[in-house]
C-alpha cells in the first residue's frame, strides 16, 4: 500500500465535519492533492507538532472527533507527545502514522521505525486502543472497528516507500488555511 | 516577582479573556503556573514546542462570549525559561508566525543575573536580540507595573499579534 492509497482509505471512514491535522511534507501534499473538501489544517513548517496541534484542538471540542495524519519521522520528533496525550486521554483523538520507516522527501533516509515499534510506544503511553496494519482491507477493517472505541486510539500504517510520483505543494497561504479550517466550526 | 503578584497576574490574564495557559515550569513564575493547576487551567507540556504546538490546536477554537452569538478566537498563553525559548525558535517562524496565531510568550529571564548558575550565562545574554531577530515584541514585567504590562500583550492579542512578557530573574537559589 502506497501512502495516497492509505490516505484515500482513510477519507472514506471520516465524517464530513471531523477535524484532520495533516503533518508537514508529503503526507499533507497527498491529502491536498486526494480531497480538499474537510476542515483541514495542513501543518506546512513545524515538523513533529501535528499530534501536539491535534490535542490542543480534541481538547477544546471534544464533540468533534479529530484526526492526526503523521509520520514515522514526525512523530519521532516529538515522542514526549505521546506521554501528554496518554496523560490527558481525549476520547476523540484518532493517531494514524503513516510509517515508511523513511525521511521521504528529504531523500529517503531510514528512521528509527525500522528497529523500534511507534505502536508499542503508544501503548505504553496509555493509548486507549493501538493497531498496525498492513494491507488495505485491513486498513478498512480497523477504520470501521475503531467508529465504536473511545480514544486516544493510534493506528500505525505500514506503507511502501513511494519516490515516482510525487504530489505538488499546497497552493493555499497558510494564514488562509488556518481562517478556512477556523470558519468551519 | 512576588507569589502574591504573580498569583493576581494569572487571573488578570484568565478574566481578560486568556483561555489557554501551556508550557513547561520555570521556577521563576512558579507561583503563576501554580495558580493556573489551581484552577485546572494549566498544562504542562515535556518541550517548549509541544507546547507552543497544543497552544496553536487550542487557538484555533472559537470561544463562546456570553449569551450573545458574537464568538472570540480562543487565546493562548506560552510559559517557558529563556532556555525553552532558544528552542522553540523554529516553531515561532514555521508556526505562530507563518500561521498568524497570536500569542503571549511568558518567558522567565535566567542569566539575569550575573551570578545566576553557569547554563544560563549565554542565552540571558543574546535572550534581548533573540526577541528583536523574531521581531517579537517584548515587555519586561515588574511589580510595580504589571498590569500595564498584561494590558499591552492583551491589546497585541485582540490586533492578532503574537508578544513576549519577560520575568527577570531577581533572585539566586
Amino acid at each position: 500500500m502506497i501512502r495516497k492509497t492509505a490516505i484515500a482509505i482513510a477519507l472514506e471512514h471520516i465524517e464530513f465535519d471531523d477535524r484532520i491535522i495533516s503533518a508537514n511534507g508529503f503526507i499533507s501534499r497527498d491529502l491536498f492533492s486526494i480531497s480538499d473538501t474537510r476542515p483541514t489544517f495542513y501543518m506546512i513548517g513545524s515538523m513533529g507538532l501535528a499530534s501536539s496541534i491535534g490535542l490542543g484542538i480534541a481538547l477544546k471540542d471534544p464533540g468533534k472527533k479529530v484526526f492526526v495524519f503523521d509520520g514515522d519521522g514526525n512523530i519521532l520528533m516529538n515522542l514526549g507527545s505521546l506521554t501528554t496525550i496518554g496523560s490527558l486521554k481525549p476520547k476523540n483523538l484518532v493517531h494514524v502514522v503513516f510509517d515508511n520507516s523513511v525521511h521521504e522527501s528529504t531523500g529517503s533516509q531510514p528512521t528509527n521505525t525500522n528497529f523500534v515499534s511507534i505502536e508499542k510506544i503508544a501503548k505504553a503511553c496509555n493509548y486507549n486502543h493501538t493497531f498496525t496494519v498492513r494491507t488495505e482491507s485491513n486498513f478498512e477493517k480497523i477504520l470501521r472497528k475503531i467508529k465504536k472505541l473511545k480514544g486516544p486510539i493510534m493506528i500505525v500504517v505500514k506503507i511502501q516507500q513511494n519516490d515516482t510520483e510525487r504530489s505538488k505543494r499546497i497552493s493555499i497561504s497558510p494564514v488562509l488555511i488556518k481562517e478556512r479550517f477556523m470558519s468551519r466550526w | 516577582m512576588k507569589e502574591v503578584i504573580q498569583r493576581k497576574m494569572f487571573d488578570y490574564l484568565l478574566k481578560n479573556k486568556i483561555y489557554n495557559f501551556v508550557g513547561v515550569p520555570d521556577s521563576t513564575m512558579k507561583y503563576f503556573i501554580d495558580q493556573g493547576l489551581k484552577r485546572n487551567r494549566a498544562l504542562i507540556a515535556t518541550r517548549e514546542e509541544e507546547a507552543i504546538g497544543i497552544a496553536v490546536g487550542m487557538s484555533l477554537h472559537f470561544e463562546k462570549t456570553g449569551e450573545t452569538i458574537s464568538k472570540s478566537q480562543s487565546n493562548s498563553l506560552v510559559f517557558m525559561q529563556n532556555a525553552g525559548f532558544a528552542n522553540s525558535m523554529s516553531t515561532i517562524t514555521s508556526l505562530v508566525q507563518l500561521y498568524q496565531i497570536p500569542m503571549i510568550f511568558l518567558i522567565g529571564w535566567r542569566g539575569f543575573r550575573e551570578n545566576d548558575a553557569p547554563e544560563h550565562a549565554k542565552i540571558g545574554k543574546i535572550q534581548p536580540k533573540l526577541l528583536q531577530t523574531l521581531s517579537l515584541q517584548s515587555m519586561i514585567l515588574n511589580e510595580e507595573d504589571w498590569k500595564k504590562s498584561c494590558d499591552w500583550a492583551l491589546k497585541l492579542i485582540k490586533e492578532g499579534k503574537s508578544c513576549a512578557l519577560i520575568i527577570p530573574r531577581e533572585f539566586v537559589d
